[in-house]
């Protein structure tokens, strides 16, 4: 634990957290590793967890309508993936498929609410931190909207 | 009597729901009732975002900037919705310009007033960003559709 501890740490999302957030995030955190072309998870399956890339490279893919999947972005080391377990349905949006053999510390998201819930400090970091990143990404994402409108 | 039927208006308004009247209270000393014309720029994109609004009623078009086929309305956001939270995030600066479609009734709410209150009282501060957090998604979903659409345009 403590050395998952120290990994989250060093994970840009989580970068100037207090130690004692981390040590308690800590304790719903694990290591996991995907093969290349392996789903990390797929639209409409129940969101569980969300990852912090340590290496690899993981593309999201929007929903198929035509018979090819539309690759919307791709996210490599030091980047976060997914949100879905924020929120009622708790429902992945998008398919996550690994496109290296990619590292990454996943971590428990009903465990991480539950804690928020319990600790409004921690929450309020946890809450700013993935508002910025939301955000980013609409804000990529809308310029995608724009370029091919 | 100013404040507390600002909070009234904060309490009825679909954001805040299930917000406590504590913090209904701290965050009314932040806010005030605006009217804003039809066509007004609300916004600019690039310019301070020192505050977010709560539409009461109206239309307001938020957009970006095209190369080839100049302002491009990407989301209109209207009754019960929230408009912007660039105030939350250094550098506090706009990413879209906003400008209404029909003559608007919102509550604006000073950011840095409410940084500060969230700063100081992270109970406050969990429970307003969990709303943002959740609009926020909600924009992505529909940025996403918009784009799914134009692709199956083609």
């Amino acid at each position: 634990m403590q050395e998952l501890k120290k990994v989250l740490e060093g994970h840009v999302f989580f970068r100037d957290m207090e130690n004692r957030y981390l040590q308690t995030l800590s304790a719903g955190a694990c290591q996991v590793h995907f093969e290349r072309g392996e789903e990390l998870f797929r639209e409409g399956d129940e969101a569980n967890y969300f990852y912090l890339l340590l290496s690899g490279k993981v593309a999201l893919f929007l929903p198929s309508y035509h018979t090819v999947p539309l690759e919307i972005l791709t996210l490599g080391e030091g980047e976060i993936l997914g949100w879905s377990w924020l929120f009622s349905p708790y429902r992945w949006k998008l398919t996550a498929i690994a496109q290296e053999v990619t590292r990454a510390i996943s971590l428990d998201g009903k465990f991480v609410r539950e804690k928020c819930e319990e600790e409004h400090d921690l929450g309020y970091e946890l809450m700013k931190r993935f508002a910025h990143v939301i955000d980013s990404r609409l804000e990529a994402l809308s310029l995608h909207l724009v370029e091919v409108t | 009597m100013k404040i507390q039927s600002l909070q009234n208006d904060l309490a009825d308004h679909p954001f805040f729901a299930g917000m406590s009247d504590r913090h209904l209270e701290l965050i009314a000393g932040c806010a005030s009732n605006v009217r804003l014309e039809l066509g007004q720029m609300i916004f600019r994109e690039g310019e301070d975002a020192q505050q977010f609004y709560l539409i009461r009623q109206g239309k307001v078009a938020l957009q970006m900037f095209s190369e080839r086929r100049g302002p491009l309305t990407i989301l209109t956001v209207g009754e019960g919705e929230v408009l912007g939270w660039s105030w939350l995030f250094p550098p506090y600066r706009w990413k879209f310009a906003a400008r209404t479609l029909e003559p608007t009734h919102a509550i604006a709410i000073q950011g840095q007033c409410l940084r500060t209150k969230a700063d100081s009282d992270h109970d406050l501060g969990y429970e307003l960003l969990r709303r943002f957090v959740h609009v926020v998604e909600d924009r992505l979903d529909a940025t996403r559709l918009q784009i799914v659409n134009v692709y199956q345009d083609r």
